[in-house]
């Protein structure tokens, strides 16, 4: 029986739903004290003091440290820009100064509430288009004296953190001498990540090295910056990875694991635990940046794209992370899925002092693809044309290409995708002909799978398990609970509940690159095929030679070890392994695997960290509003997604990716405000202000799977967690102004903005 | 330093007798004194769902409830829940894919276990109403409402 395309239950299920799970927050060692972080008040200033001296005598503290108790270094996932505690300056509210670990949590923060802080408040730098002004005060003085984490320097600027842009040359001719111009600016906000299981680490210092334990996305990544933050080799941490509640980007870089581990040394090895309150988790997360982006178009009198100008701003925040690699977006987006002619681009990452961005699913795509479809149907509002044909009309095609030159073999799926839609939700023109405040939303998207190298090994147990070391980490997605035990039992012709995936270790594991970017079941599933193949290998040679027969005779069918043309098994794996074990050298395989690199221009652009679109996926999304015009509350009734998956695995996880990432997205659309006061502090800076999305917001999301074979995945699937989350705000804005007759252009769309729309004239 | 007191509750069927001290939550009396780490510390406001348990019978977030007022109550914990109909609702969520990083979970599971005590067969408008008190991230709760749809269908277990 096959174990591939059905809805196995996840190996993790019944844990989870006993409550027996053991997550970070929950995770205690013997002796542990409790960590607590100093953090900046305020958004901007010159450090001009931290005096420990009186909380380093308070009840139940056995260390308190501030940076001039850890190494002179910067650190930093791109650029090495980011010291663990603030130096001589503050850069935004909640940046780390000291750390204090006591006995109790209580003791702990009565420590840090103690602790002598002198700062120099100076207004803060919030504005995106200021920052970046000449004049304006830098973020950072320093800049130019920063490197990068590795490879060479990239195009940057004072509080331009990172740049990348395209000009061919001749664009501004062709806007003048247009039939038409369009223009629009659209703007986002940041979007907190809200995995239900705040931020936390348990650090151990003992036998000059340290082990971390942490639910995170990427163990090698954590790994790599605790030993620069500690100027230490890499080995010399240790990152065991425990269960993830929820990481959705906000788990891929460090964040309380450095200064758990440099606590724990200062209190003589003891374990140190440090565990973000939800307050401090939001207020300080690596948040999807917010945005402004600029778009025109340039248009012939028959209403044809002559040319595009898109210039983005993009919130890096007051350190970098990896939003370097970010500013490729506005590139890479302002001129996909539709012919728009001629494209010059300009992305530019300004540093800021607020909280760092960094990556949360989907990274800037959702922004780059709400200002061109926003743009796309205002275009169709100017030439009075229909938002679908018109798309159809100019929609890409095989043999299209990217803005870098990369050539899209299989983008017909696209057009698959809106047939698919109008099968079962026939398209109806304009709002003018129905029910007023109702409204429309049409969109589509190419996107990637994260291409980094992913590996594990396995070996056959005396009872037959299959038992798997991997560095990969399941993230809730269903990964390792189902994808990789189906692709391995399929492989190997056992059941998927003989398949043990033990949880990361970076000691024991090979490099693997972290659940981001829909990479796991596919680039993991692909090393998968080889560590069967190989121990597969063994168990038949094994079995031969038990036999006393050829191996190229023998096949695995249903956990039965067959010869040609019997049809009853002569024995079971476990009985191989025994005998092997015991007998012959234990039965194991590994495998490594990464996505291939794609052909592409490298002059198409200036500064593109970010080149190309590996095993790039298509996607259409639809969604219905209805607007109240006295509240001005919209209510998506009805979201529809034709998405190309591959070959599906796990039917029920590639539903749960596609259903829970369209519902992140509406949160993102429609609720999920986070402003700035003018002090930089964050305004919705808790759960009841910063409003994610409920049982009865959320209406159930129509999926049509458009299956097509995918040559670079194991049994032809590709990555599908990440990309549903990139429509929503696309589609949703463009509904909602199709049910006001307004337009829109920012996301959240909130009531305000809803009812100040429909205010206003335009 | 908070007073410390003694109090004795009925924690999942068993008397318990342990040290409260001042303000502490009922949530942090369950995961640290009691062990009982199943019930979830999301977000310590009371919006999150992750810490729900029943007070004598009624569903609460258990970090927004002070330990000393569960004195002489009855509290059930996600271990605790082990009825036919706890089982059903568990089994449901597992076999549904209404689970995702599974840190909602408990806390859905103990809120669905009083809901469906109450209300025989609920509608889904009245199920995702009476989700609306658990945040979960990943899910999208279509998967978990079609599971307590499932349960509705199949009629309840006998008690």
């Amino acid at each position: 029986m096959s174990h591939i395309g059905i809805p196995a239950i996840r190996s993790d299920a019944w844990s989870k739903v006993n409550g027996e799970t053991v997550y970070t927050y929950d995770y205690k060692e013997a002796g542990m004290l409790y960590g607590v972080l100093l953090r900046s008040p305020h958004a901007a200033g010159k450090l001009l003091g931290c005096d420990l001296s009186k909380t380093r005598t308070m009840p139940g503290v056995r260390a308190a440290i501030a940076a001039a108790d850890v190494p002179a270094v910067l650190a930093g996932w791109s650029m090495r820009d980011t010291p663990l505690f603030a130096r001589d300056r503050v850069r935004y509210i909640g940046e780390p100064i000291a750390a204090v670990a006591a006995d109790s949590l209580a003791e702990a923060r009565a420590a840090v509430a103690a602790i002598g802080l002198e700062i120099e408040p100076h207004p803060p730098v919030l504005d995106l288009e200021a920052a970046i002004l000449p004049g304006a005060p830098l973020v950072h003085p320093e800049w130019k004296d920063y490197v990068p984490a590795a490879g060479s320097d990239f195009l940057r600027n004072g509080n331009v953190a990172a740049e990348c842009s395209a000009d061919p040359g001749g664009i501004d001719a062709i806007f003048e001498a247009a039939a038409l111009v369009v223009e629009d600016v659209f703007t986002t906000q940041r979007q907190y990540q809200a995995y239900l299981d705040p931020k936390s680490a348990v650090a151990i210092y003992r036998g000059g090295r340290y082990t971390i334990h942490t639910g995170h996305q990427f163990s090698f990544n954590v790994r790599d910056r605790v030993a620069q933050f500690l100027n230490i080799a890499p080995t010399d941490v240790r990152v065991i990875g425990h269960p993830i509640g929820g990481g959705f980007g906000g788990k891929l870089d460090y964040s309380v694991e450095p200064h758990a581990a440099a606590l724990s040394k200062a209190a003589g090895g003891r374990p140190v635990k440090i565990s973000n309150t939800r307050v401090e988790d939001l207020t300080t997360a690596n948040c999807r940046e917010g945005t402004i982006v600029k778009i025109r178009s340039a248009l012939d009198a028959d209403g044809n794209i002559l040319a595009r100008d898109v210039d983005a701003y993009m919130d890096n925040g007051a350190y970098t992370g990896e939003m370097s690699y970010m500013a490729s977006f506005p590139f890479h987006c302002g001129a996909i899925n539709y012919r728009v002619g001629k494209f010059r681009a300009m992305g530019r990452l300004a540093y800021t002092n607020t909280p760092p961005t960094g990556a949360m699913r989907g990274v800037s795509g959702p922004a780059m693809y709400a200002a061109p479809e926003n743009h796309m149907d205002h275009i169709t509002l100017e030439l009075g044309a229909d938002r679908r044909e018109y798309r159809l009309k100019h929609l890409f095609g095989n043999g299209d290409t990217l803005p870098n030159g990369q050539v899209l073999d299989n983008a017909e799926i696209l057009k698959q995708g809106f047939d698919a839609i109008e099968k079962i939700v026939p398209w109806q023109g304009t709002a003018k002909s129905r029910t007023p405040y109702k409204g429309r939303g049409l969109g589509a998207a190419i996107w990637l799978v994260n291409p980094l190298p992913g590996s594990l090994s396995m070996k056959l147990e005396e009872d037959g398990t299959v038992s798997v070391v991997t560095a990969a980490t399941d993230n809730g997605s269903g990964a390792l609970a189902a994808g990789i035990p189906q692709i391995i039992a399929e492989t190997l012709g056992v059941r998927p509940e003989q398949v043990r995936i033990s949880d990361p270790d970076t000691d024991t594991a090979a490099w693997d690159g972290g659940s981001q970017g829909g990479r796991t079941t596919q680039t993991v599933g692909l090393a998968a095929i080889q560590g069967v193949t190989e121990m597969r290998g063994k168990i038949l040679e094994t079995a031969a030679q038990m036999l006393q027969m050829e191996a190229g005779g023998l096949s695995i069918v249903d956990g039965q070890i067959c010869v040609a043309g019997e049809s009853k098994g002569r024995m079971t794996p476990a009985e191989v392994a025994v005998a092997a074990t015991f007998g012959g050298a234990p039965i194991q395989g590994s495998g490594g695997a990464s996505l291939p690199a794609v052909p592409f221009n490298p002059g198409c652009a200036n500064g593109l960290l970010f080149p190309f679109f590996t095993s790039p996926t298509y996607h259409v999304h639809y969604a219905e509003v209805e607007v109240n015009p006295v509240s001005g509350n919209v209510d998506v009734t009805r979201y529809v997604v034709a998405q190309d998956v591959g070959r599906v695995i796990n039917r029920a996880c590639v539903m749960g990716q596609i259903q829970g990432a369209v519902a992140q997205s509406i949160g993102y659309a429609l609720y999920e405000s986070m402003r700035f006061a003018e002090d930089g502090k964050i305004i919705e800076d808790n759960l009841q202000f910063y409003r994610l999305p409920l049982a009865v917001d959320i209406p159930k999301v129509e999926y049509i799977a458009m299956e097509n074979d995918n040559t670079e995945g194991p049994f032809g699937s590709k990555g599908s967690g990440e990309a549903p989350v990139l429509l929503p705000p696309a589609v949703i804005a463009a509904a909602v102004a199709d049910a006001i007759g307004k337009p829109i252009r920012k996301i959240p769309v909130t009531p305000e903005d809803v009812l100040e729309a429909l205010a206003g004239d335009e | 330093m908070a007073t410390t007191e003694s109090i004795t509750a009925t924690v999942n069927g068993r008397v318990e007798t342990f040290d409260v001290s001042g303000l502490e939550s009922l949530m942090d009396v369950l995961r640290d004194t009691l062990h009982l780490s199943g019930t979830k510390e999301g977000c310590r406001e009371g919006e999150c769902g992750a810490c729900t348990v029943l007070l004598d019978g009624k569903p609460i977030n258990s970090c927004a409830y002070i330990a000393r007022a569960a004195a002489g109550r009855e509290i059930e914990t996600i271990e605790g829940l082990q009825d036919a109909l706890s089982l059903r609702i568990k089994q449901a969520i597992v076999e549904a894919s209404g689970i995702q990083c599974g840190y909602c979970t408990p806390g859905i599971v103990v809120m669905l276990s009083a809901f469906l005590r109450r209300i025989e067969a609920p509608d889904e408008a009245l199920i995702r109403e009476a989700l609306s008190g658990n945040i979960c991230r990943c899910t999208g709760y279509s998967q978990i409402v079609d599971a307590v749809l499932r349960v509705v269908h199949e009629g309840a277990p006998a008690a």
